[in-house]
């Protein structure tokens, strides 16, 4: 099996930058497709107090990844799947 | 868990664990006396200077107050409660960072006393130094560096739970105490991290949610709100729940309007009434309050027309919230322990002063394993630079951070009333202890001060009953001590702390003068000599 690479920079801005624009895509995808849709009165709190689990979760289990292009990779996937749901979203349930 | 996988979070574990450490301390051990805000609010507390107005001439001194400051009925509050912390039935001020808010009372006679004075709580300065661990500066930038430092505090969580998770059945409960002392501390470390976890990551995760929230709002309204958080914000405030109407109208009295509430949940406990535009149509009631039957965010409250007695919100009436702050409110309850009553309160009390545990713990093993040892090193050492700044860090903040906390404490008591701005001493005698504290730990290294310091904690909490016994003793010297139970506990609390550090104070000694030459615990003439030998 390949050694795991530790890759500090790569790995650490991976979780904390994709896993930030992942945690605010993922809480958004909540907070349309839950019901009331994005304008329900006081949704909004709790919407903005998933972004902080699923950041850090990423942050933290991010250093699994055997380097850092992979954290890259799969990280910037998760977040385009996030970001093309969010887009999706804004133009069906308008 | 493959071994390399945990040897790289080792590293994570390491570096943001001795990162964070400190803050986190400061973080932690202010924190738990936060817990019992209200206890320490009423230990420091000097009575009122009048008589305040019976509960029963509330409407009567609401009438009358209105009558004389009409600049009153914008927005003032009304105190349902009775403890000794109560300054006044009824106060309004400007803006809510006003510090000299006035006051109203009725005289027998029926006659209005106003009065406008300097308050300022010492459980307040207590909470902000658990908030930003005593980062100082404008804009709450001691909160934003908090919110990263918590940030990293979860990472260091997760990845030392990581590297426990291969050993934990064989190693949790195994408390090695021997000869191998950085095994004992190790074995004491996984223990209380991971009997503690559950209320680690809660308390990780809400405080981030809670320092950073202004920038997570900002990054969602830019991403998923395109611009329109600010209207659903405002949409859902349940202060605009009654439409302004500046129209004339007569207000119900106070009873009145309690009993609707109590109607609307009979175990919801009403504490003060604060009343917006009072006299016009558009008037509100913000009833504040605690439930001990439902998880709070501390006070709940509901909102009602004091003109027609209907209810208009109860987003935030405990167990009437509705479903998205419901779920906040647990969030809430989770961390400031404003559920389950005092049970809860002790347990999350003996939880901080753990988690503080933890992070000193963190730091001696950081310092155990990079210090010079005289095996490996094959004979008498002197100790590297690096180990020697973070023992003399480690014990002058921690040990720093206590004693200010303590003696700002005793401070509080003793200035009350005598100086004209008491947030200023609260702010100069912190700093000035801590500072000292860290000064003099840097100055005769850490063996030495870790003994001093811990007797000056001991002295300084000592301090703490003691003024209650001179206030009680000697009733000329106008502070007037509480008897309630609350503040006793205050007390007794200290009592038991300055006991607890009398104890580390003889231990640290006794390491300094006997135990191992080579560790930076030693007294820094032994180490020479060894080093001399």
């Amino acid at each position: 099996m390949n050694q795991i690479r530790r890759d500090w920079a790569s790995k650490t801005s991976a979780g904390a930058i994709l896993g930030f624009s992942l945690a605010i895509g993922l809480a958004g995808l909540f907070a349309w497709l839950t019901p009331g849709g994005l304008a329900t009165p006081n949704k909004f709190q709790l919407v903005m107090w998933l972004t902080a689990p699923i950041w850090l979760t990423t942050l933290s289990l991010c250093f699994f990844f055997s380097s850092g292009m992979r954290a890259w990779l799969w990280l910037g996937g998760a977040n385009l799947l996030a970001y093309a749901g969010l887009f999706a979203c804004r133009f069906f349930l308008r | 868990m493959r071994s390399d996988v945990v040897r790289l979070y080792k590293v994570v574990h390491t570096w943001t664990g001795i990162t964070a450490g400190m803050f986190l301390f400061i973080a932690f051990y202010a924190g738990s006396i936060t817990v019992f805000a209200e206890p320490l609010a009423r230990w420091v507390s000097s009575p009122a200077p009048v008589r305040l107005t019976a509960l029963a001439r509330s409407d009567e001194l609401i009438a009358r107050t209105l009558a004389v400051r009409p600049d009153a009925a914008k927005e003032f509050t009304l105190y349902l409660t009775d403890t000794e912390d109560l300054w006044a039935r009824l106060t309004w001020r400007k803006g809510k960072d006003d510090r000299t808010p006035w006051s109203a009372e009725l005289s027998p006679a029926g006659e209005v006393r106003l009065a406008q004075s300097y308050r300022s709580s010492l459980a307040d300065f207590v909470d902000n130094i658990h908030r930003t661990a005593g980062i100082p500066g404008a804009n709450d930038i001691g909160e934003t560096i908090m919110g990263v430092v918590s940030a990293v505090y979860a990472v260091a969580l997760v990845s030392g739970l990581i590297i426990v998770l291969p050993s934990l059945v064989k190693d949790l409960f195994a408390l090695r105490i021997g000869a191998n002392l950085k095994r004992m501390w190790l074995d004491a470390h996984n223990v209380v991290g991971v009997v503690s976890l559950p209320f680690h990551i809660v308390i990780a995760l809400s405080a981030v949610v809670f320092c950073l929230h202004d920038q997570l709002y900002d990054a969602l309204d830019y991403v998923v709100y395109d611009g329109r958080l600010k209207s659903i914000m405002a949409a859902s405030n349940p202060f605009n729940s009654i439409k302004k109407d500046e129209r004339p109208a007569p207000m119900l009295p106070v009873n009145a309007l309690l009993e609707r509430v109590k109607a609307a949940s009979p175990s919801f406990v009403p504490a003060e009434m604060r009343y917006r535009n009072a006299g016009s149509r558009g008037a509100s009631v913000q009833v504040w309050g605690y439930d001990t039957r439902y998880m709070t965010r501390g006070k709940g409250f509901a909102v009602i027309s004091p003109v027609t007695g209907e209810i208009a919100n109860t987003d935030y009436l405990p167990g009437r919230e509705g479903t998205w702050t419901g779920v906040v409110a647990t969030f809430f309850a989770l961390h400031f322990a404003t559920f389950g009553g005092d049970v809860v309160r002790v347990c999350y009390f003996l939880l901080g002063i753990a988690g503080a545990f933890l992070f000193y713990s963190g730091n001696l093993l950081w310092i155990e394993s990079r210090r010079r040892t005289e095996r490996r090193n094959g004979g008498p050492v002197i100790q590297k630079t690096s180990t020697r700044l973070m023992s003399a860090a480690t014990v002058g903040v921690c040990l720093g951070a206590i004693c200010a906390i303590s003696i700002t404490i005793v401070a509080a008591k003793w200035l009350n009333g005598r100086v004209a701005n008491i947030d200023v001493w609260h702010n100069g005698v912190y700093y000035a202890v801590f500072l000292a504290s860290v000064l003099w730990s840097f100055l005769r290294g850490a063996a030495a001060a870790s003994v001093e310091l811990l007797w000056l904690a001991a002295i300084a909490a000592a301090a703490i009953p003691f003024t209650s016994l001179f206030s009680w003793a000697l009733p000329a010297l106008g502070m007037q001590g509480s008897a309630s139970m609350a503040a006793l506990g205050v007390d007794l609390v200290a009592l038991s702390a300055a006991l607890c550090f009398v104890w580390m104070a003889r231990s640290a000694a006794h390491r300094v003068q006997c135990g191992p030459a080579d560790s930076v615990w030693a007294a820094s003439h032994r180490q020479l000599q060894e080093a001399a030998r």
